[in-house]
C-alpha cells in the first residue's frame, strides 16, 4: 500500500498551483514547508501503536 | 435494476410509472426553488487507553449521560432545533434542524460536530477518573470501522412531488455517484485508496424499504411537511465529510440540480441529464471509487453516443469519455445555462448561498480535476487532503508502515481528540467559509425561516421552565402541569402564531 503513495508528488509539486477561487482561500497550496510542519504536528500526537489504535474502532449498528 | 418502490399511502399514478424523459407539464406555480436542507450523521465512538476494561458502548451512554439526566431520554432536541440522539449499542447520532440554505446547513453540522466533542471530552474526563489517565474517547465523524461495518451521513431534501421517482434513479442518481469526485472522503484500503467511504458498502440504487437493504436513494413520504406538494429524498450516498467546502457543496450543488429538474417538469421540458442515465449504478460507484484520477474509468451509460456529444460540448471541445469528470461537467454545464434563466429566481429561495458561486465553485473543482492539479484542490476535497497527506508521510519514512497511514486516514475524522485535520485547519490549510464564531451561534440558534426557529424557541424555553415536555420534528408538547400540543406541518413556516404562545404560556 505504501507505494501507491510514493507517486506523483515530485510531478505536482512542479506545476504552477493556482489560487483557488475565493471560498475562505487557505495559506497552505503549494507550500511544502507548511505541509511538512503539518506532519510534524501530526507525527509527534499519533499513538504509537498505529494498528491497535485502529483496531479499537469496532462499531455496532447504522445504516 | 431495482424496481422503484413508492412507500407513500397514495397510490403512484400511471404517469409517473410510465414518463422519465418526458413528463407532462404541471400547471401552474411560479417559478420558486424553495427546499429544506438537513444532514444526518452517525457517528462512531472508540475508546483507547484505559486502565480497566471500557468498552465503546459504554462510553457512548457515558457521554450522553447528561442529556438523559436532563430530558429522561436518549433520543432529544437542542435549543437549536436539531436532535441529538443514541441509539443504544450503537451510533451517537445528530440531525440539524431544517436550514433553508446549504450554508446554514453546514453551521448546523459543525454544530453538530461540537456537540458530539463537547460530550466527549466531558466523558473522558468523568471516566479517568476510575479508568486512568491514558484514557482517551474518540469520536469519529466517518462512514467505516476496522471491522467492516459501515454507517451514513444522510442527506435530506424536501423535493416537489411531482418530480418522478423514475427521474430520481436516471438523472439524479449519476450525478450522486460522480459528485463523489470532490465529495468524497477517501478511505485506506488493504487493495488501495479509495476516493469514497461508502462504496463498497452500497446495495441497490434506489429504494422506499427502510432498513435493511443499503441503497443510494431513498422517498419517503412522512409527514414532514403538506404530503400533496413534496416529498423527503433522503440521500445515503454520501461521505461524512471534515471539509466544509465538500459538505456545502454536496448540498450546494444537489440542490441546483434538483431546481432543474423541479422546473423542467413543472415547465414539461426535457431536464438534459437524459443521457447521464447509467445502465449499472453500482458498477459505476465501485469504479468512480476507485478511479484517483476521476477520468480513467469507463461508465456504462444507456445512451453512449448521446451522452459523449452531450458531455463533450459540456466540457468546451474537451472529450473526457465516459467518466465521472465528463458527467460532472455535464451537470454543471446543464445547471449553468439553467441558471441564465432561473438564477436569481433560484437566489431568492435561498438564504445566502448564490448559484453562481456554487457553479463557479463546482467548475473550478472540475477543471483542476481536469489538469491534474490535485493538489490545489487538498484544502477543499477531504480525499485529496488525505491523499497528500498520506504521499507526504510516506516520502518522509519510505518504509512506513501501512497501519500508520489506516491510522492517519481514521484520526482525519476524530472530532474529538483527532489530531490530522485539526493540525491542517491550524495552519490555515483548509478552507473554512464557516468561522468558530458562527459555529458557536449554530450550537445555540436554530438557523433562519424554518419551523426549527420555533422549535429551538419552545426547547429553550422548556428546559427553563422545567415542564415536563416532548417534540419531535412536526410537533410541541407540554406534558405537565397543563397539556398541550402544537403541530407543525410546515416546515418552511417560522411563524411565531398565537396556538404557539399560548404553548409557551403553558411551559
Amino acid at each position: 500500500m505504501p507505494q501507491e503513495f510514493a507517486q506523483a508528488r515530485n510531478q505536482e509539486s512542479q506545476q504552477p498551483q493556482e489560487q483557488p477561487t475565493v471560498m475562505g482561500e487557505s495559506r497552505m497550496n503549494g507550500s511544502v514547508d507548511a505541509l511538512d510542519a503539518v506532519l510534524d504536528d501530526i507525527e509527534s500526537v499519533l499513538e504509537t501503536n498505529a494498528q491497535e489504535y485502529v483496531n479499537s474502532f469496532v462499531q455496532k449498528g447504522g445504516e | 435494476m431495482p424496481q422503484l418502490r413508492d412507500s407513500g399511502n397514495h397510490p403512484v399514478s400511471d404517469a409517473s410509472r410510465r414518463s422519465d424523459e418526458q413528463p407532462a407539464s404541471v400547471p401552474g406555480g411560479a417559478d420558486r426553488f424553495d427546499r429544506i436542507f438537513g444532514i444526518e450523521t452517525e457517528y462512531g465512538v472508540s475508546v483507547t487507553g484505559a486502565d480497566a476494561a471500557c468498552d465503546a458502548g459504554a462510553v457512548a451512554m457515558e457521554m450522553f449521560r447528561p442529556v438523559v439526566a436532563n430530558t429522561r431520554s436518549t433520543n432529544t432536541y437542542l435549543e437549536n432545533g436539531s436532535r441529538l440522539y443514541l441509539d443504544v449499542g450503537s451510533h451517537p447520532e445528530y440531525a440539524t434542524a431544517e436550514a433553508r440554505d446549504p450554508m446554514d446547513a453546514l453551521a448546523q453540522d459543525l454544530a453538530g460536530e461540537a456537540v458530539m466533542r463537547r460530550l466527549a471530552l466531558e466523558a473522558q474526563e468523568r471516566l479517568r477518573s476510575s479508568h486512568g489517565d491514558g484514557l482517551t474517547v474518540h469520536v469519529y465523524k466517518n462512514n467505516a470501522d476496522s471491522a467492516g461495518h459501515s454507517f451514513g451521513c444522510h442527506e435530506n431534501y424536501l423535493v416537489l412531488r411531482y418530480v418522478p421517482l423514475t427521474m430520481i434513479e436516471r438523472q439524479l442518481l449519476p450525478f450522486l455517484i460522480t459528485r463523489q469526485i470532490f465529495t468524497g472522503a477517501g478511505r485506506v484500503t488493504s487493495g488501495g485508496f479509495q476516493i469514497t467511504q461508502r462504496a463498497d458498502f452500497l446495495d441497490e440504487a434506489v429504494s422506499s424499504a427502510t432498513t435493511r437493504a443499503r441503497p443510494m436513494v431513498n422517498t419517503r413520504d412522512e409527514p414532514h411537511a403538506d404530503p400533496d406538494s413534496y416529498r423527503r429524498l433522503h440521500v445515503i450516498i454520501g461521505d461524512s465529510n471534515r471539509s466544509q467546502f465538500a459538505t456545502w457543496m454536496k448540498m450546494a450543488t444537489t440542490h441546483l440540480v434538483l431546481c432543474v429538474m423541479e422546473s423542467a417538469v413543472r415547465h414539461g421540458c426535457p431536464t438534459g441529464f437524459e443521457t447521464c442515465a447509467l445502465a449499472d449504478p453500482n458498477a459505476a460507484n465501485r469504479a468512480v471509487n476507485r478511479d484517483l484520477g476521476c477520468r480513467d474509468a469507463r461508465l456504462d451509460v444507456v445512451d453512449e453516443p448521446g451522452f459523449r456529444r452531450d458531455a463533450v460540448r459540456a466540457a468546451g471541445g474537451e472529450d473526457f469519455g465516459v467518466t465521472a469528470l465528463a458527467m460532472q461537467y455535464r451537470y454543471c454545464a446543464v445547471v449553468e445555462r439553467f441558471l441564465e434563466r432561473y438564477g436569481d429566481a433560484v437566489d431568492q429561495s435561498l438564504n445566502g448561498t448564490h448559484a453562481r458561486t456554487v457553479v463557479e465553485q463546482w467548475r473550478g473543482v472540475l477543471d483542476a480535476i481536469a489538469g491534474g492539479r490535485f493538489d490545489a484542490m487538498a484544502d477543499r476535497v477531504d480525499w485529496m487532503a488525505k491523499r497528500r497527506l498520506l504521499e507526504a508521510m510516506t516520502a518522509r519514512h519510505p518504509d512506513i508502515d501501512p497501519a500508520r497511514l489506516a491510522q492517519i486516514d481514521l484520526d482525519y475524522h476524530d472530532v474529538a481528540n483527532g489530531r490530522t485535520y485539526e493540525a491542517l485547519t491550524a495552519r490555515g490549510a483548509m478552507s473554512m467559509p464557516v468561522d468558530a464564531a458562527r459555529v458557536r451561534t449554530a450550537v445555540h440558534e436554530p438557523p433562519h425561516g424554518t419551523r426549527a426557529l420555533l422549535r429551538g424557541r419552545f426547547v429553550r424555553e422548556a428546559k427553563t421552565s422545567g415542564a415536563q415536555y416532548s417534540c419531535d420534528w412536526t410537533r410541541l408538547t407540554v406534558h405537565a402541569p397543563v397539556r398541550r400540543e402544537l403541530v407543525l406541518l410546515d416546515p418552511f413556516d417560522d411563524t411565531v402564531t398565537e396556538d404557539f404562545r399560548s404553548l409557551l404560556a403553558a411551559l
